[in-house]
């Protein structure tokens, strides 16, 4: 486990945000265990940095007031275009304590369904795990290799594998192979012209309510 | 072509499309995905030749979620009518897309291929897109 600290610096209204954003700051808040509710402040850089160190799930160590608090990134926003990390929430834990966390499951080995043109596809690729701080992992592994065509990868079929207590049900789906396109398929895409219009027509959708007596009559 | 099968009201007012995309803005289903940078109508007809492009390049292999739906109906008058009489015949459906809506998404291909799958995808929309890549916060970054 490793852990790496972030200066924080104290924040006292929103109306600040904007103005820290542009300094290259990122608005958070820290609470949890033994710490009050505090609006904080922390380089968007050294964020990045720290997390790209411990991972998602990582623990590090917030200097805040002077205090150092155990914290995990519990929720974050970021700017869909730009891509900046617009609020952080930090929650502060007890090292000694099981939190819930989420964890990303990989896949690994190559399968057979996709030796034989399938695609692989994840319909779940979070796990939420009951671990202690100081073992949660960066991810979990799931082996892959002897799913053929049509098949899924259920969370029962791996639990006794994964060394960790995953809290979802035997059945939560994790890995599934879909089947290649049929010849048919292919053959519609090719005699399909970009440009075709179909026989159906906008007018055809039933309205389940008339437009309102004024309208009308206009 | 994508439609819905019932609506309350045949007829809808234009609206407007201001501030960016709510909520769709990530990589949820696949590996790779198309995302708007600009506001717009898009029709069912573009999103049908979108997705007819990228299954062709792909050819057997992958998946493809299509992220839109085209709710909202569009009217037309008749050529050569005076203004007034009345709102036109409805004459297509669109989905209305914000700045950072992602709009398709593929898995089970190369980064190569799914690139350039929603590159010509993206010349079927009549907004400017950019393709990203699945990311965790603190990622590199994946945006072209």
């Amino acid at each position: 486990m490793t852990m790496t600290k972030v200066t924080t610096q104290t924040r006292e209204s929103k109306k600040e945000n904007t103005s820290l954003r542009a300094k290259g700051f990122v608005p958070a808040v820290v609470y949890g265990y033994k710490t009050d509710s505090k609006a904080i402040a922390v380089e968007e850089i050294e964020l990045i940095k720290v997390l790209r160190e411990v991972g998602r799930n990582g623990v590090m160590k917030l200097d805040v007031d002077g205090k150092t608090i155990n914290a995990v990134l519990t929720d974050y926003q970021q700017d869909p275009i730009k891509g900046q990390i617009l609020h952080a929430d930090f929650l502060a834990i007890n090292m000694s304590e099981e939190l819930e966390v989420a964890v990303t499951v990989t896949p690994v080995g190559d399968a057979v369904g996709v030796k034989e043109g399938g695609s692989l596809t994840q319909p779940n690729r979070e796990v939420t795990v009951k671990v202690k701080p100081s073992d949660i992992p960066d991810h979990i592994e799931v082996d892959v290799s002897e799913l053929n065509i049509g098949e899924t990868l259920t969370l029962g079929e791996v639990r006794d594998k994964i060394d960790f207590d995953v809290q979802e049900e035997d059945d939560y789906a994790l890995v599934s192979i879909a089947a290649p396109r049929s010849d048919e398929e292919l053959e519609e895409l090719d005699s399909t012209e970009d440009e075709e219009t179909t026989e159906e027509d906008a007018t055809d959708v039933e309205a389940t309510e008339e437009a309102p007596e004024e309208e009308k009559a206009e | 072509m994508l439609m819905p099968k019932r609506v309350k009201y045949r007829r809808q007012h234009r609206g407007k499309m201001r501030g960016q995309a709510k909520g769709g803005t990530e990589v949820t289903f696949g590996e790779y995905g198309l995302q708007s940078t600009e506001a717009s109508w898009i029709t069912s007809r573009q999103i049908e030749s979108a997705r007819i492009a990228m299954t062709r390049y792909m050819k057997r292999g992958g998946k493809v979620w299509i992220k839109i739906f085209p709710h909202k109906p569009y009217t037309k008058k008749p050529l050569e009518v005076r203004m007034g009489s009345g709102k036109g015949a409805p004459e297509g459906w669109v989905a209305v897309v914000k700045p950072g809506k992602i709009m398709f998404e593929i898995a089970g291909v190369s980064e190569e291929v799914a690139r350039e799958a929603l590159r010509l995808a993206s010349h079927k929309l009549p907004v400017k897109c950019k393709v990203v890549k699945r990311q965790e916060i603190g990622g590199e970054s994946n945006e072209s």
